[in-house]
C-alpha cells in the first residue's frame, strides 16, 4: 500500500514535469499528426487499392455516334472515373485544363469518329487491299497528367481501348448482318449480341501476401499505424533523456537513498509515457478518419476490432518504453542516449517497413524485417485495418511486443539494482 | 533576522546508546582497480555530534558517504548506523539517514513545495503529517514566500537551502551533508550554518564532508582527516588545534627595527630565539604567553609600533596541511 502511494506520487510528479514542457508536448502530439497528414496526402497514389478514389477525366467529343457512346458507357461503368463531357472545348483548352490540374486524363474524339470508323470497316469488309484503302484508323487524342501513376494511366488507356474494341465488334456485327440480310433475304435471323454476352468470367485477381490473402494497404492504412509506431518509439528519446537528467541532477541518487523500490521509480516514469503513447495513437487515428478525407485524402477504415487495436497499440507502447528505459540505464550521458535511441529507432523503422513498406522490399529484406519490433506492431495494425483481423489475429504480434518489453524492463531493473 | 528553527527535539542521539556511525576495518576496492579507495578504515562518530570528514579530492569521502547510504557495498569490514548494519538492514538505515548531496538534487521544473511533497511521499509521509513537515522544512529554509515558485527560477542559495531541507523531510536521526555550502552566498551560508547548529541542539547527529576548513572549524566538534583511503587523524577540533599549538610569536612592525633589537630580546627569560626579516619579527619561546609583557615592553622602549601579532594555536588548515602531503585541496 505504501509503495502504491509512492507509485502514484511518482506518476503525478512525472506528469507535472512533462505537462510543463510545452515544447515536448508539441513534439509528442502535433508532429506525428502532421507527419501522417502530409505523408498520407503526398503518397496517396503510391499505394495499392484506394477504395473510393476517383480520377477526373475529361472527354471532348462532337461525335454523336457509337464511339462516343461506348467510351462514355465504359468510363461510367468504372467507379474510379469521374467523367466530364464537353462538346465545345478545343484541344488547346483541354490541354490547359490538364496543366491546371482540373483533370488528370483527357480524351478528344474527332467529330466524325463513328462515320470514319464505319467507312473504314466498309473498306475492310470489301477486302480493299490496305495500300488502296481511303480511310485511316480513327485517331483519338489522349493526354495524361504527369503526376498520374503510370499503372493508373495504363488502366485508363486500357478501358479506352476496351471501349473502342467494343465499337469495332458492334460495327463489325452490324456490317455482317447487313451483308447476310442482303444475301439471305427473309430467311436471315439476327446474329446474337456478342457484346452483351461473355465467354469468360470477368477477371478478378486475388492478392496473395505472406500473411495470407487480402488487399494491400492504402496510403493512409500504411502511414497512420507506421507513424503512430514511429512516434511511440521516438518517445524513447525524451524518456531516456529524462532518466539521465534525473541521474545528473542527483534526484535519482536521492531516491536511491530512500526506501523506494526500483519498480516505483521505473513505473512512475513509464506510466505517463504510456498514456502519451495511447493519446498519440488515438489522435493519429482520429485525424486519419475524420480530417484526412476533408483534405482530399482517403479515409482510414479502422476495421471492426477496437480491442485488437488497443491491444496492439498498448503492446507497442510498452515495448517502446521498455527499450527507452533500458537505454537510459546504460547510457552515461544524454548525448549518448539521444544519438543511440534515435539511430536505433530509425534503423528499426527502416527495417520494419515503417519508412519503406515491406510489400515493396525484396524477399531477403522482408525476412530481415521480422527482427524489428516496429514490424510486429505494423503487422498487428494491418491485421486489423486491411485483413479484418480481431484480437486473436493480432495476438502473436502483441505477445512478441510484450515479450520484447519484458526483456527490456528486466534488463533495466537488473542494471538499476546493480547501481544501488 | 533568522526565525527560530521549527525542528522538533525528538531525537536525542541514538536511542540504543550506540555511536551514530561506526566503521570497522572498512575497505572498498572498485571492480577492476587494485588500489583500495578505502583502506581498513576505523571511524567512530558519537551520537549527537557535528562531525566533519576532511580530505583532499580522491581521499575517499564520497565513497564513505555512498557506503553509509547503502549505495555501495563494502569489500570488507562493517558499517553500523545507530547499531544497525548498513548492508543487511538497509531499509532501517534509509529511514535513519537524511542525505544532502553536494549538487541540489531537486526537480527544476517543480516548485519548492512540490519537490518537498514528492520526496516526502517517497519517504512514506502522507496526509496532514506530510503537510506539516513541508511547512516546517520551508520555515527551516526560510522559503515560505518562495514555496510555490519553480526551482529553476530560484537563486543558487535558495536551491541549496531547499536541497538541505529535503534531507530533513522525514526527520532523520542522522543528517549527512556533502559540501553543503560550496559556491553559495554569505547569507545562505550563514543560515545553513545556523540551522545546522539548531538541528544539532535538537539532537540530530550531523556528518559533514567538506573542503572548507573554516566551515569545519566553525561547525564541527570532531573531525577526521582522510587521505588515500585512510584516516590520518581523528579527534575533537579543540584538541587537534591545541596539539598543533605553535611556540612561535610573529609581530609585524611599523618602521625599521634597530640592529640590536634581537640582542636585547635574547635577555628575556624563556625566549629561545629571535630574528628579524624586513618588518617581521619572529620569536620562539617555551611559553609564548609568558614572554608577551617583556616583549611588548621592549617594543615600547625602541619606539616601535606593532601592526599585528599572532601566537598560540594555529588554524585547522595548518592541521590539515600538516597531516596531508601539503598539496591539500588543490589536488
Amino acid at each position: 500500500m505504501d509503495n502504491l502511494t509512492k507509485f502514484w506520487a511518482s506518476i503525478a510528479k512525472e506528469a507535472r514535469i512533462i505537462g510543463r514542457d510545452h515544447q515536448a508536448l508539441f513534439l509528442f502530439f502535433v508532429m506525428p499528426v502532421l507527419f501522417v497528414l502530409i505523408l498520407s496526402l503526398a503518397l496517396r497514389d503510391a499505394f495499392g487499392d484506394r477504395p473510393g478514389a476517383t480520377f477526373d477525366v475529361l472527354m471532348v467529343s462532337q461525335d454523336p455516334g457509337e464511339v462516343t457512346q461506348s467510351i462514355v458507357e465504359a468510363f461510367r461503368a468504372n467507379s474510379h472515373i469521374l467523367l466530364t463531357q464537353s462538346n465545345t472545348a478545343s484541344e488547346a483548352e483541354a490541354r490547359q485544363s490538364l496543366i491546371d490540374g482540373r483533370y488528370r486524363f483527357v480524351v478528344l474524339v474527332p467529330a466524325d469518329a463513328t462515320a470514319q470508323a464505319e467507312r473504314r470497316l466498309g473498306e475492310i469488309m470489301a477486302k480493299v487491299p490496305p495500300e488502296l484503302r481511303m480511310e485511316k484508323p480513327v485517331e483519338l487524342v489522349v493526354m495524361a497528367d504527369p503526376a498520374l501513376r503510370s499503372d493508373f494511366r495504363k488502366v485508363l488507356e486500357g478501358s479506352l481501348d476496351l471501349a473502342l474494341h467494343g465499337v469495332e465488334m458492334k460495327l463489325g456485327r452490324e456490317q455482317l448482318e447487313q451483308t447476310m440480310r442482303a444475301t439471305q433475304g427473309e430467311q436471315f435471323v439476327a446474329l446474337p449480341n456478342m457484346e452483351k454476352s461473355r465467354l469468360f468470367e470477368p477477371v478478378r485477381g486475388e492478392t496473395v501476401t505472406r500473411k495470407g490473402s487480402g488487399p494491400t494497404p492504402t496510403s493512409v492504412q500504411q502511414n497512420a499505424p507506421a507513424w503512430t509506431l514511429l512516434a511511440m518509439f521516438f518517445l524513447t528519446v525524451p524518456l531516456s533523456v529524462s532518466f539521465i537528467r534525473e541521474r545528473e541532477q542527483g534526484s535519482l541518487f536521492r531516491l536511491q537513498t530512500m526506501t523506494v523500490p526500483p519498480w516505483v521509480v521505473l513505473g512512475g516514469k513509464a506510466v505517463p509515457y504510456f498514456v502519451i503513447n495511447l493519446i498519440q495513437m488515438a489522435s493519429i487515428l482520429a485525424v486519419s478518419v475524420h480530417v484526412l478525407p476533408l483534405l482530399g485524402g482517403d479515409r482510414l477504415e479502422l476495421g471492426n476490432a477496437p480491442l485488437a487495436l488497443l491491444l496492439i497499440g498498448a503492446s507497442a507502447s510498452l515495448a517502446a518504453i521498455g527499450f527507452g528505459i533500458a537505454v537510459a540505464m546504460y547510457a552515461r550521458t544524454t548525448e549518448q542516449a539521444t544519438s543511440f535511441s534515435s539511430a536505433t529507432v530509425m534503423i528499426m523503422a527502416a527495417l520494419g517497413g515503417i519508412l519503406v513498406p515491406k510489400a515493396v522490399m525484396p524477399p531477403l529484406m522482408q525476412d530481415v524485417a521480422i527482427l524489428s519490433p516496429l514490424s510486429w506492431g505494423l503487422d498487428g495494425f494491418l491485421d486489423v485495418f486491411v485483413r479484418g483481423g480481431g484480437v486473436l489475429q493480432v495476438l502473436p504480434e502483441a505477445l512478441s511486443l510484450l515479450a520484447f518489453s519484458a526483456v527490456c524492463h528486466g534488463i533495466a531493473i537488473m542494471r538499476y539494482r546493480s547501481q544501488t | 533576522m533568522t526565525t527560530p528553527c521549527p525542528y522538533s527535539a525528538r531525537h536525542n542521539g541514538s536511542s540504543t546508546g550506540a555511536p551514530a556511525i561506526e566503521l570497522k576495518q572498512l575497505t572498498k576496492v572498485y571492480p577492476g582497480s587494485s588500489t583500495p579507495v578505502l583502506n581498513a578504515i576505523d571511524l567512530t562518530i558519537p551520537a549527537g555530534t557535528i562531525f566533519g570528514i576532511l580530505g583532499p579530492n580522491g581521499a575517499g569521502k564520497t565513497t564513505i558517504m555512498s557506503t553509509l547510504c547503502g549505495l555501495l557495498k563494502p569489500t570488507s569490514g562493517s558499517v553500523h548506523i545507530c547499531g544497525s548494519n548498513a548492508v543487511t538492514e538497509r531499509a532501517t538505515i534509509k529511514q535513519i539517514l537524511g542525505m544532502v548531496p553536494q549538487e541540489p538534487a531537486i526537480y527544476p521544473t517543480l516548485t519548492a513545495r512540490e519537490n518537498l511533497e514528492y520526496f516526502g511521499r517517497m519517504q512514506g509521509l502522507s496526509g496532514e503529517h506530510l503537510q506539516q513537515r513541508i511547512m516546517a522544512c520551508l520555515e527551516v529554509a526560510e522559503m515560505v514566500g518562495e514555496a510555490d515558485k519553480r526551482v529553476e527560477r530560484l537563486s543558487g542559495g535558495y536551491k541549496r537551502r531547499l536541497n538541505m531541507v529535503i534531507g530533513l523531510i522525514h526527520e532523520p536521526k542522522i543528517l549527512i551533508l556533502d559540501e553543503p555550502t560550496v559556491a553559495i552566498d554569505p547569507h545562505s551560508r550563514s543560515l545553513i550554518h545556523h540551522r545546522l547548529r539548531e538541528l544539532h541542539a535538537a539532537g540530530i547527529s550531523i556528518l559533514i564532508s567538506t573542503h572548507q576548513m573554516d566551515e569545519a572549524e566553525q561547525l564541527c566538534q570532531e573531525i577526521a582527516i582522510l587521505d588515500h583511503g585512510r584516516v590520518l587523524v581523528q579527534g575533537k577540533v579543540s584538541d587537534l588545534l591545541s596539539m598543533q599549538a605553535s611556540e612561535t610569536v610573529q609581530l609585524q612592525i611599523e618602521g625599521v627595527p634597530p640592529a640590536d633589537l634581537t640582542a636585547r630580546l635574547e635577555h628575556i627569560p624563556g625566549l629561545l630565539e629571535a630574528h628579524v626579516a624586513g618588518q617581521c619579527l619572529t620569536v620562539v619561546a617555551e611559553r609564548p604567553d609568558q614572554i608577551m609583557i617583556p616583549l611588548m615592553q621592549a617594543m615600547q622602549d625602541y619606539g616601535l609600533s606593532v601592526r599585528s601579532l599572532s601566537f598560540g594555536t594555529t588554524s585547522l588548515e595548518d592541521v590539515f596541511l600538516s597531516h596531508t602531503d601539503g598539496l591539500g585541496a588543490s589536488r
